[in-house]
């Protein structure tokens, strides 16, 4: 908790002396410094650092064409999200469709948000820029001569190398992940659905009301805070049972292989890897096949009459077992299923960490009379939990969206003969991102799948944090150095 | 200092000039006036086991219009099962005409993602030669119902065989014993075969309530009205009985959704409820016993009643962001004439909605399309929204899975009651 208020303070520390710096600079900058207020270019220049001037002022420009061309447009009705309706003519001279100005709602959103973007980096390039010309002018009294611009576009290859490599990269990130992210947090506030489907209809904000409406403010259906609940029990269930699995079942495998007397190794690995070349879809697929109720396992299993002996003790009461078909046997079977398609990769990782497996240790213990299953209790799953545990985070919060496994094996075969779950469009076997697709693929209700959404960020970031806290901390990095 | 604001630079340029390229595209053709022939480019959707017929309609259309303007028809490969959903992500990207099921023109034409064809009338009658109610009055009625949304015509209609029928194999059962659902399982047990039909499904099992009376109707803010808790002809008590019974019955295999054609092929049934689409798998499991009829009667109660059916149709519909709208309802109208209807189905076997294609020789002499036809006459045009399907598709799993008891009065009334709670729940 210190450490968290500390790095407040430092940031509120850091703020305060660039604005005390950025009143310096007003205070004593020199004309071309105060000119720099209007002209960002204009302190450059009186240095002589013309590119760099030109830059700057080219900057100030685009932004300024930007603004008046561009974000003028969107920015004013940011607060409606548009008033004005689309309505169309047909003009049977030209054969063409004449319509009005209308206002998309969606394009409002979504492009008021890229102005307050290209905004937010202007201001702190516009802060910093003014500090930057009071600089020069220091620099330029203790008689230091400014920086030629080949020099400082050297740096970018050198001692800041490091910017020129990332600078794709996060470009990448802003345009593709930061932006869609920040646009669906805003749908979360609006009532974009059906009924309210740009570019015909406008939507509009409605603050905290699909939020209230999830948990349990009525609205929806009256069994949506109902199906809400059991779809995240479940997801949080197949979570951990996920994780737990494939990790101790890759690890076990790995130590098997690893173990002295197993030969062909090599073999051995590489038949396990090929499970993993093999694209997903199509092995989930071939495995959905395989257990569909009129499927090859259940020919077999009919063959040899464990059909009959499951109805005898009133297991099933179908001609069939239901693997995937009915709550529990599904449950069960996705979770085996995901075993048989996860473990390789934990195999993988874990034989990595294995051959890395300090042998003194395990070597002294087996004087002290150590066994083979308190070595690995005591000694192996300790060091590799050590080291895998952040993967292990990621795993679960891969999990929790883990949206392949359970779609490609239940999709279109599944169906809930629970009906308050049916009314609210879940099953039973669903995780929250299976039901958000749902919800937004059949019924283009994007509001409440924004929602969703945020609710499932939540609780990955927050098992996320949890788990890495308890995982890294302190005295448990002393033990394993 | 500097080197963030290269960055920010750099990354500010990109944003700017990627939207002003964005921009750029908006730039209108002026439409031509002069008198010269105006150069047109439309767009256009269909599915991709139709692309070389639809080519040819396309080539046809482009000669036939040719003197009024030069036409370039771009032909794009969507399924019509998820026409609405593509069309409904970004309307203004979508093709300028497009097929689809008559279940989703609700959800389109509300949307507004549909040209009005009545608005099209001076332009059909100016280069097509005829008006629009020629076409409505060229196609059987319950295909213009399909089309018709708000008292206005939104599609062209093109198909009318998207509905189920009885599939069944004659060397098994005789042609007696597929007039009712008693004699036909009865028939299918002595054979040790079975008798498919997908439960699961609000548009397989609505056809047991159509057929007792009950409706369905969809409102404009697309909630579905629904009574199927309460009494029309027989009480939905009553149907549910009637369709447990059958659902019991030995002779019977509820199928999973989706699962029909694999069943067929299987060879285990000897008769299923299916449509079309089926046709080949039903032709290659049933071999020379290959044959299809209407669906059977069933009893409610100690009445006999005849099974209705789901009919559904196939429709072209212009899109209402399209620029060129009045040439793309004229090949919207060329590719659902009485010609091209007809090359439909000697091509693909795709049955007419058109009056007269229909009476043509060779739709009685093909077997399914005069199941279809046979069983049009008691068909009901399923018209619900979105929130019909996952409550009845429930409901019928759990007929299929007899969880409920046909003695059980009380709880089959209130599986009925929350199915309707939440077929009828808004839409928000």
């Amino acid at each position: 908790m210190k450490t968290v208020t500390n790095k407040f303070s430092n940031i509120f520390d850091s703020i305060m002396s660039g604005l005390s710096k950025y009143k310096e600079a007003i205070v004593k900058g020199d004309l071309f410094v105060k000119l720099s207020f209007l002209w960002m270019g204009a302190g450059y220049f009186r240095r002589k650092q013309y590119i760099k001037s030109l830059i700057i002022t080219l900057f100030e420009i685009a932004v300024l064409v930007f603004t008046f061309t561009f974000a003028i447009q969107y920015v004013p009705k940011f607060g409606t999200l548009g008033t004005v309706k689309q309505e169309s003519v047909f003009n049977p001279i030209t054969m063409q469709k004449e319509f009005n100005n209308y206002d998309n709602s969606f394009q409002i959103l979504l492009f008021s948000l890229v102005s307050f973007i290209v905004w937010a980096i202007f201001l702190v390039v516009y802060i910093r820029n003014i500090y930057r010309q009071y600089q020069l002018q220091l620099d330029e009294q203790n008689g230091k001569a400014p920086e030629k611009f080949k020099d400082y576009m050297n740096k970018f290859l050198n001692s800041k190398f490091h910017i020129t490599l990332l600078a794709l990269p996060v470009l990448g990130i802003s345009l593709f992940i930061i932006i869609p992210l920040i646009a669906m947090i805003f749908v979360a506030f609006t009532n974009y659905d059906q009924k309210h489907m740009p570019p015909t209809e406008l939507f509009t904000w409605v603050g905290f009301n699909n939020f209230v409406q999830l948990f349990g403010g009525g609205g929806i259906t009256s069994t949506f805070g109902y199906a809400f609940v059991r779809v995240l029990i479940w997801t949080l269930v197949w979570a951990v049972f996920a994780t737990f699995t494939t990790y101790i079942g890759g690890i076990l495998l790995a130590s098997l292989i690893n173990n002295k007397r197993v030969k062909l190794k090599k073999m051995w690995r590489t038949l396990f890897v090929i499970t993993i070349a093999v694209p997903q879809f199509v092995s989930l697929l071939l495995v959905k096949n395989f257990f569909a109720d009129g499927g090859i396992v259940n020919t077999i299993c009919a063959n040899i009459g464990l059909i009959d002996w499951l109805r005898d003790i009133g297991m099933i009461n179908t001609t069939y077992i239901p693997f995937l078909t009915s709550p529990g046997w599904a449950h069960v079977m996705v979770i085996l299923i995901n075993i048989w398609v996860g473990v390789p990769y934990q195999m993988l990782i874990a034989t990595g960490v294995l051959m890395n497996l300090p042998n003194d240790q395990i070597e002294s213990a087996r004087m002290d009379g150590a066994n083979s299953f308190q070595i690995f209790r005591h000694i192996t799953m300790p060091y590799v939990l050590f080291i895998t545990g952040p993967a292990l985070v990621t795993d679960f919060v891969r999990n929790i969206n883990n949206f392949n496994v359970i779609f490609l094996l239940t999709n279109n075969t599944y169906t809930t003969s629970n009906q308050a779950l049916a009314n609210s469009q879940a099953k039973e076997i669903d995780l929250l991102v299976t039901w958000l697709f749902t919800l937004t693929r059949d019924n283009y209700n994007y509001k409440m799948a924004a929602v969703i959404g945020i609710v499932v960020f939540v609780i990955s970031a927050v098992c996320t944090l949890v788990v890495f806290k308890r995982l890294t901390s302190g005295d448990k990095e002393g033990a394993y150095r | 200092m500097n080197k963030k604001r290269i960055l920010s630079v750099l990354l500010c340029a990109t944003m700017a000039t990627s939207i002003f390229a964005g921009c750029t595209q908006k730039q209108n053709q002026s439409p031509n006036n002069n008198g010269e022939k105006p150069s047109v480019n439309l767009t256009m959707w269909g599915q991709e086991q139709d692309q070389q017929m639809l080519q040819g309609m396309i080539d046809d259309f482009e000669k036939e219009y040719s003197k009024y303007a030069d036409i370039k028809v771009e032909l794009g490969v969507q399924s019509d099962a998820k026409a609405r959903d593509r069309i409904l992500t970004d309307q203004e990207a979508a093709a300028d005409v497009f097929s689809f099921p008559s279940d989703r023109i609700q959800d389109l034409a509300s949307a507004g993602a549909l040209q009005s064809i009545d608005d099209m009338s001076p332009v059909l009658e100016q280069y097509a030669g005829k008006t629009v109610d020629d076409v409505k009055k060229a196609n059987i009625e319950g295909s213009v119902e399909a089309a018709t949304y708000d008292n206005t015509l939104y599609a062209f209609p093109m198909t009318a065989d998207n509905g189920y029928f009885l599939y069944y194999d004659k060397n098994v059962i005789s042609e007696d014993e597929v007039k009712s659902w008693d004699t036909l399982l009865s028939a299918a047990e002595k054979s040790g075969k079975k008798v498919g039909m997908i439960l699961a499904s609000g548009w397989y099992n609505a056809s047991f309530f159509y057929s007792a009376g009950f409706t369905t109707s969809q409102n404009k803010d697309g909630t579905t009205n629904i009574d199927w808790n309460g009494t029309a002809d027989y009480s939905g008590v009553e149907v549910t009985q009637s369709m447990l019974k059958i659902a019991s019955n030995p002779g019977f295999m509820p199928i999973a959704d989706g699962d029909m054609s694999n069943q067929i092929a299987s060879g285990k049934l000897c008769a299923a409820i299916s449509g079309t689409w089926d046709a080949n798998a039903a032709q290659t499991a049933f071999g020379d016993g290959f044959a299809a009829t209407k669906l059977p009667s069933f009893k409610i109660g100690d009445k006999d009643v005849q099974q209705k059916a789901v009919v559904g149709y196939k429709m072209i519909g212009v899109n209402a962001h399209s620029k060129n709208a009045g040439w793309a309802a004229l090949l919207a109208d060329f590719i659902t004439n009485e010609d091209q209807q007809k090359a439909r189905f000697e091509i693909r076997q795709i049955g007419p909605s058109n009056k007269k294609v229909l009476e043509d020789p060779m739709i009685s002499e093909n077997i399914t399309a005069s199941a279809v036809v046979e069983q049009s006459k008691f068909g009901v045009r399923q018209d619900v929204g979105n929130n019909f399907w996952a409550p009845t598709k429930t409901f019928g799993e759990i007929v299929a899975k007899g969880q409920l008891k046909a003695d059980d009065t009380a709880g089959i009334q209130k599986a009925l009651d929350t199915m309707v709670e939440g077929v009828k729940a808004p839409i928000e």
